[in-house]
């Protein structure tokens, strides 16, 4: 059974969050830190200092940002404004284009 | 028969047992919109280009994510036969440098006769920890080996630094 880190919401925890067990994601001691401080607390800590993982080599291609925006978290943002845009040529044509030309028979 | 004929035929048998699932349309967009009767989907905000500005003493880490829902939605033409196979659709977005970002989307792709199949795929986040021309690769699998594809676009990520602001001296 895995468990969810309830501070960096790491979700492969082999134990559950407590009895001194520590994340190895976010070095969170659960029934130590936790004491002291709240999980939104020890969570702005973690993020403030740069959302390392703290134990080993973490998973391959992990991402910390991601792994809170899937547990439905906010994440830093380092912008002022986000926005998509176009990057192609435009014509629009309509159907008649498609069509045969015919050209006009002179008057009898 | 002639030799040529021979070889046409084996050719073509061969080409029958190679038919597999064909790409119809496949594009990243911000929203689909799926019609409640008969499923048609309306694609909204087709993606090729995506500009952020950031303050002008703001560096943007590495593995910065834009909480910013994209998808990746594909439409497959199956082949009598495809439906007695499972097909897993691969999706993959790469950084600039070619690095990969996040892991590797796969979701099975279910195949019925006659029918198309239409795959969405929900992109939480958007990486934004580079500027530069991100791929997002997508392929289909059988048996974990590549059988269509893969098919990439790219998308621009352009990074704009806002002016820092200029210091006015007081008035007299």
């Amino acid at each position: 059974m895995k468990y969810r880190c309830p501070v960096c919401m790491f979700p492969s925890l082999p134990y559950p969050p407590s009895n001194y067990h520590i994340c190895p994601c976010c070095s969170t001691e659960f029934g130590n830190d936790d004491a002291d401080f709240t999980h939104d607390q020890l969570r702005e800590m973690w993020i403030s200092n740069g959302a390392n993982w703290f134990f080993g080599a973490p998973p391959e291609h992990w991402n910390p940002w991601m792994q809170l925006i899937r547990a439905g978290l906010d994440v830093p943002r380092p912008f002022t404004t986000l926005r998509f845009a176009n990057n192609a040529t435009v014509e629009h044509a309509r159907i008649r284009l498609l069509a045969p030309k015919y050209e006009l028979c002179p008057a009898a | 028969m002639p030799e040529s004929d021979c070889l046409l035929q084996n050719m073509n048998f061969v080409l029958r047992h190679e038919a597999m699932l064909k790409p119809f349309v496949c594009v990243p967009c911000e929203k689909v919109i799926i019609a409640k009767e008969a499923d048609v989907p309306s694609l909204i905000g087709l993606i090729s280009r995506l500009i952020l500005t950031v303050p002008a003493d703001t560096d943007i880490p590495k593995d910065a994510v834009a909480p910013k829902e994209w998808f990746v939605f594909s439409i497959w033409d199956s082949e009598p036969g495809d439906e007695q196979r499972e097909f897993v659709l691969c999706t993959q977005v790469v950084y600039p440098d070619k690095t990969q970002f996040g892991q590797i989307g796969k979701l099975k792709i279910p195949v019925e006769p006659k029918k198309r199949s239409q795959m969405l795929i929900q992109l939480q986040g958007f990486p934004i920890g580079q500027a530069g021309t991100y791929t997002v690769r997508t392929w289909v699998e059988e048996k974990e080996q590549l059988v269509v594809g893969p098919l990439e676009f790219t998308i621009e990520v352009e990074i704009i630094r806002a002016a820092a602001p200029q210091k006015t001296s007081p008035s007299p």
